[in-house]
């Protein structure tokens, strides 16, 4: 996490506290369904009282600290899944050609809603593409119950449901075709449930929230949508063999992947989002650079939003650099379609910045040529650049 | 209906605030006698239908009444209905669409889930429902008169177009100049085309007009052929991804079969030259046996933007 954060000054005490109440909430659920790999044993009664008693004492923790507990959890849970897989009773088998018809629909759904990353999946091997298709399926059938065209209709009760569907099959037991490709995914490769949870949780969170008063709101916001994307991936990815760079390095690199790809989402979309009524960047950033939501709604380029954007922009290049750094630790076949998406995405930063920061109407859009360029040395760089031969480089 | 008809010729009651929703109102009110004078009949009438239906009003007045009294509600509008959806506020007839909408989408659900206990039921009781056409939407045609198409009608579509051009090609390049037609005045600049290509000068004998014709009908013809094929992109297009229109996926639990095999140890020490019995079947309690189940993303409707209107698709169909 070297020097990810350019942190604004810190907000008032009451946003903060407000902020750390969410937190709270989160971190108790994580210690109540923790597993034998959590370092900090704790049990969920004493974690109450000792939350509370640290109120008093400890300041409070930002999201950055707390995101980055999941990933020491997720880095922790590595070494466990080996040995409890053999315990583990077999999930219950689907007939053999209706798996591999679950598949294929799998990444049907990719290849009709997102197009460059099925490219991208593409370039990787078959076991780890279809894989990756299910994970993709069920994180857009997540996004469309709260985005899609049902979404006036969904309830708390319907996102609870789906947590215990997700549950469900994590178990063996799916409901549907799509929660069957995941089930056999999550039998082959050792992905941990943590991540899918918080998505959901990401999900509740944006049934309520138009607004971010502070980067931390944002870059916890990014974390339940995104970054756990990235903590899902990474076991089906594989950290190579012979890398010496630790577990922990890996996942925060792939969450800094898609905290990178989020914050260019929304860099991209401000006035897609605007029209919608959202505004996804940091109030107190905005207040800073003198700009205000009317400013965003309004829809024009001016001196201050060009220099905003500038800020927002390089902060975003920072999380994608640290990102770069744990692709090269990743298994020799996942670097180069890791790579290559990472290449693509930025280059979207680079297509905001020569729309002159006009991110209302314009929609900065990288052309194909760029894009079938950045393919050869994506894989230049997974071929040359290998793991990390020292501990302690990242 | 008859009676809440009558109620509803009344005049109504100036404003009184719980009573907005309700077109029948308070009938138990004191009512101007000149009103009631015009219509004797349907005062008594509706006086005597009025106390029990006042009472079903007071009980559902506060706040909901509306949504909880459709039995105050007729379908046929009168002049004094409409009039009584005018006194509404604009805010409040917002609300008001909002909630019915709602609760349309919400008793839709219900249908189709009370659907799926009918057909069961009535499969057990061997009771022999009408079929319901619930196959998946015919695309109307952007021609007017010919008949719908499908996906699988698609391939006749295609057969058939591509046989009359080649029948008019075959007609406007073969049997017309053999025949020697000619439909009217042209010119000759195809004999120089088929000089050229040093085929028999016969073939150089079609008549201009009868030309113009089959390039024409070819030129139409592949025009309507590419806008249907473009209607059925576009309908194409409304289907939901993951359902494939369906409105359905195969439930994981039976692997879409609608039965779980119910596995029981067997003892193979004593008896153990016994057969063994065929496995007992138990119907799937994941989909009801129909071994299908509901796409969370397009809510059984099988379209892209589900909307509360679009009829959902019974599962045993």
């Amino acid at each position: 996490m070297s020097g990810s954060i350019v942190w604004v000054a810190t907000p008032k005490e009451a946003s903060r506290s407000s902020g750390f109440n969410q937190f709270v909430g989160v971190t108790r659920r994580w210690w109540r369904s923790s597993s034998a790999g959590w370092s900090c044993a704790r049990s969920a009664s004493t974690a109450r009282r000792s939350v509370s008693a640290s109120l008093v004492v400890t300041p409070p923790r930002s999201s950055e600290e707390l995101v980055y507990d999941v990933v020491l959890r997720q880095a922790a849970l590595v070494g466990d899944a080996r040995r409890k897989r053999a315990v583990e009773a077999p999930p219950a088998p689907l007939r053999g050609d209706l798996l591999d018809a679950a598949y294929e629909r799998c990444g049907e759904v990719c290849a009709e809603y997102a197009k460059t990353f099925y490219l991208g999946t593409m370039l990787m091997t078959p076991e780890r593409r279809r894989a990756i298709w299910a994970i993709y399926v069920w994180c857009r059938r997540t996004d469309e119950l709260v985005d899609g065209p049902n979404a006036s209709h969904i309830t708390p009760t319907a996102l609870d449901r789906w947590s215990n569907r997700l549950e469900d099959l994590f178990a063996g037991r799916p409901y549907d075709m799509y929660d069957a490709a995941l089930s056999d995914t999550v039998s082959k490769f050792p992905v941990d449930m943590q991540p899918f949870k918080d998505m959901v949780e990401g999900m509740r969170m944006d049934l309520r929230k138009s607004r971010y008063k502070n980067f931390d709101e944002l870059y916890l916001y990014c974390y339940y949508v995104a970054g756990t994307v990235g903590l899902m991936s990474v076991p089906v990815m594989g950290i190579a063999p012979d890398s010496k760079a630790s577990a922990e390095s890996v996942y925060g690199a792939a969450l800094a992947l898609g905290i990178a790809n989020q914050l260019t989402n929304i860099l991209r979309d401000v006035g897609e989002d605007s029209r919608r009524g959202r505004v996804y960047l940091p109030q107190d950033e905005l207040a800073q650079a003198g700009l205000s939501d009317d400013d965003v709604f309004e829809g024009r380029v001016t001196d201050k939003w060009r220099t905003f954007m500038k800020g927002q922009i390089t902060r975003a290049r920072m999380f994608f650099d640290e990102a770069e750094k744990g692709i090269y630790e990743l298994n020799s076949a996942s670097r180069w379609p890791v790579l290559a998406s990472l290449l693509l995405y930025r280059q979207i930063l680079d297509a905001i910045e020569a729309n002159d920061y006009n991110n209302f109407t314009k929609r900065a859009y990288v052309g194909k040529a760029k894009k079938l360029a950045s393919l050869p040395i994506a894989y230049a760089k997974a071929v040359i650049v290998g793991p990390s031969k020292f501990a302690g480089t990242l | 209906m008859l009676c809440s008809g009558r109620i509803l010729t009344l005049p109504p009651i100036p404003r009184h605030p719980s009573w907005r929703f309700t077109p029948a109102g308070r009938i138990g009110r004191p009512q101007p006698p000149a009103i009631l004078k015009w219509r004797p009949m349907a005062a008594r009438d509706a006086d005597a239908a009025a106390s029990s239906f006042s009472s079903s009003v007071d009980t559902a007045a506060a706040g909901d009444s509306a949504e909880k009294n459709p039995s105050g509600f007729c379908i046929i509008e009168g002049p004094e209905t409409v009039q009584d959806f005018a006194k509404m506020e604009f805010q409040e007839i917002q609300d008001n669409i909002r909630s019915r909408r709602n609760k349309i989408f919400l008793h839709m659900e219900e249908v189709r889930r009370l659907r799926i206990q009918q057909r069961i039921k009535s499969a057990e009781q061997g009771i022999l429902g009408e079929r319901q056409e619930n196959e998946l939407p015919d695309f109307p045609s952007f021609i007017p008169f010919l008949p719908p198409l499908t996906p699988s009608n698609l391939k006749m579509y295609y057969a058939t177009c591509f046989s009359l051009i080649g029948g008019i090609i075959i007609f406007g390049g073969l049997l017309a100049p053999t025949l020697e037609l000619k439909l009217g005045l042209g010119g000759t600049s195809y004999a120089d085309f088929i000089r050229s290509m040093h085929l028999p000068m016969q073939l150089s004998q079609v008549d201009p007009i009868v030309a113009s014709f089959s390039g024409g009908a070819v030129g139409v013809i592949s025009a309507l052929m590419v806008v249907e094929i473009n209607n059925v992109k576009q309908q194409e297009q409304k289907r939901c991804k993951y359902c494939l229109g369906t409105g359905y996926l195969a439930c994981a639990r039976c692997s879409s079969t609608g039965t779980l095999v119910l596995t029981e140890p067997v003892a193979t020490i004593n008896g153990g030259d016994q057969p063994l019995s065929p496995p007992r079947t138990d119907r799937c309690s994941n989909c009801s046996g129909s071994g299908k189940v509901m796409c969370p993303t397009c809510l059984c409707t099988g379209m892209a933007m589900a909307s509360e209107h679009d009829p959902r698709i019974d599962p045993f169909d």
